[in-house]
């Protein structure tokens, strides 16, 4: 790879991070009603909020129109309804937070499917070792007398 | 190969003992079950958060006294019923070392603060955020009375619905002889 085509594919995966990282950057500071009620659930109904009526839920949409017009960002708005003052707990999160135990169900399905393509993969190796030849068995007397007497009959 | 199998084992056996253990360690609602057979059990212990004020409250601080813990939401119309003479009979029972005390279910909490004023309910309410106090004492919905002696037990009987006064004082009664 040339230097100028180095430099080129450097400045096209900064693009791409940027216009990955944007948008998310904006919702976080700036979330919008829809987003925010479509990642949370009812905590009495389970069913999300966007698709709740449920008293609870109704009390969720309006906090968080509260929230967003006080300018609290995405993180602040759910880490209040989860945590205090609201205390609703984690019930009311759609998909886990992606910090503290929570980590763990994004990380172990990927740990599960490392860990079962390491172990298709030793099976794999083991499976298609060669196998070494069992030594030849030299026969009796009598049994090779047998044979060539056959394979003379063959030959005459 | 032999440890791998021994191994897996071994985590399918501690497995099914956890689950064991907290079958057999979890009250899974059997307070409200055993009170309306009659029985007198020991009160789930739970320290929440306040409604109305920052700080939390622990139901141990209240041992000693006989408490009437109610559980409510704001939007339960026979809550809102209750709620006067609920009102009158913590006023009532105050200097008998009787407490009240609300526990808001499942609720933003500026609606419950909201219901405490507009109520003016005298005596205190914890927050059970994600219900988890109801799951342990066997609450089905609101309003749930039930009543805890001075020694810390629940004593029968449990009300289920709109709490009529005379039921109240009988609970009161029951848990102060106790």
């Amino acid at each position: 790879m040339t230097r100028t085509a180095l430099k080129g594919t450097v400045v096209l995966l900064a693009l791409a991070a940027l216009v990955v990282a944007a948008p998310a950057a904006a919702s976080e500071q700036h979330p919008s009603q829809a987003e925010l009620e479509a990642i949370l659930v009812c905590p009495s109904c389970h069913v999300p909020l966007d698709e709740s009526n449920s008293s609870v839920a109704q009390q969720m949409k309006s906090f968080i129109a509260t929230r967003i017009a006080a300018g609290d960002t995405r993180s602040e708005i759910v880490d209040e309804l989860v945590g205090p003052p609201n205390n609703l707990g984690t019930a009311v999160l759609g998909v886990p937070r992606t910090h503290g135990f929570d980590l763990v169900a994004w990380v172990l399905p990927f740990l599960g499917i490392a860990l079962g393509a390491l172990a298709i993969g030793a099976g794999a190796w083991r499976w298609s070792r060669v196998r070494s030849e069992p030594a030849a068995v030299p026969l009796d007397p009598e049994s090779e007398r047998t044979v060539d007497e056959a394979l003379a009959r063959f030959d005459g | 190969m032999r440890a791998l199998r021994l191994t897996a084992a071994v985590a399918v056996l501690a497995l099914l003992g956890l689950l064991v253990w907290d079958v057999a360690h979890s009250s899974g609602g059997k307070v409200a079950r055993d009170v309306d057979k009659g029985e007198i059990v020991k009160a789930p212990t739970f320290t929440l958060p306040l409604v109305a004020s920052s700080g939390k409250l622990s139901l141990a601080s209240l041992r000693g006294k006989v408490v009437v813990l109610n559980f409510w939401a704001s939007d339960c119309v026979p809550c809102k019923q209750e709620q006067s003479e609920l009102n009158r009979l913590a006023a009532k029972y105050a200097s008998k070392g009787v407490v009240f005390l609300g526990i808001d279910e499942i609720e933003v909490r500026s609606f419950a603060q909201r219901y405490l004023a507009h109520y003016k309910v005298p005596y205190k309410s914890v927050a059970d955020g994600d219900g988890s106090i109801a799951g342990k004492f066997g609450v089905t919905g609101t309003p749930e009375t039930f009543f805890i002696d001075k020694l810390g037990r629940v004593v029968p009987p449990h009300i289920i619905a709109t709490a009529k006064p005379s039921a109240v004082e009988a609970g009161i009664e029951r848990a102060l002889s106790a």
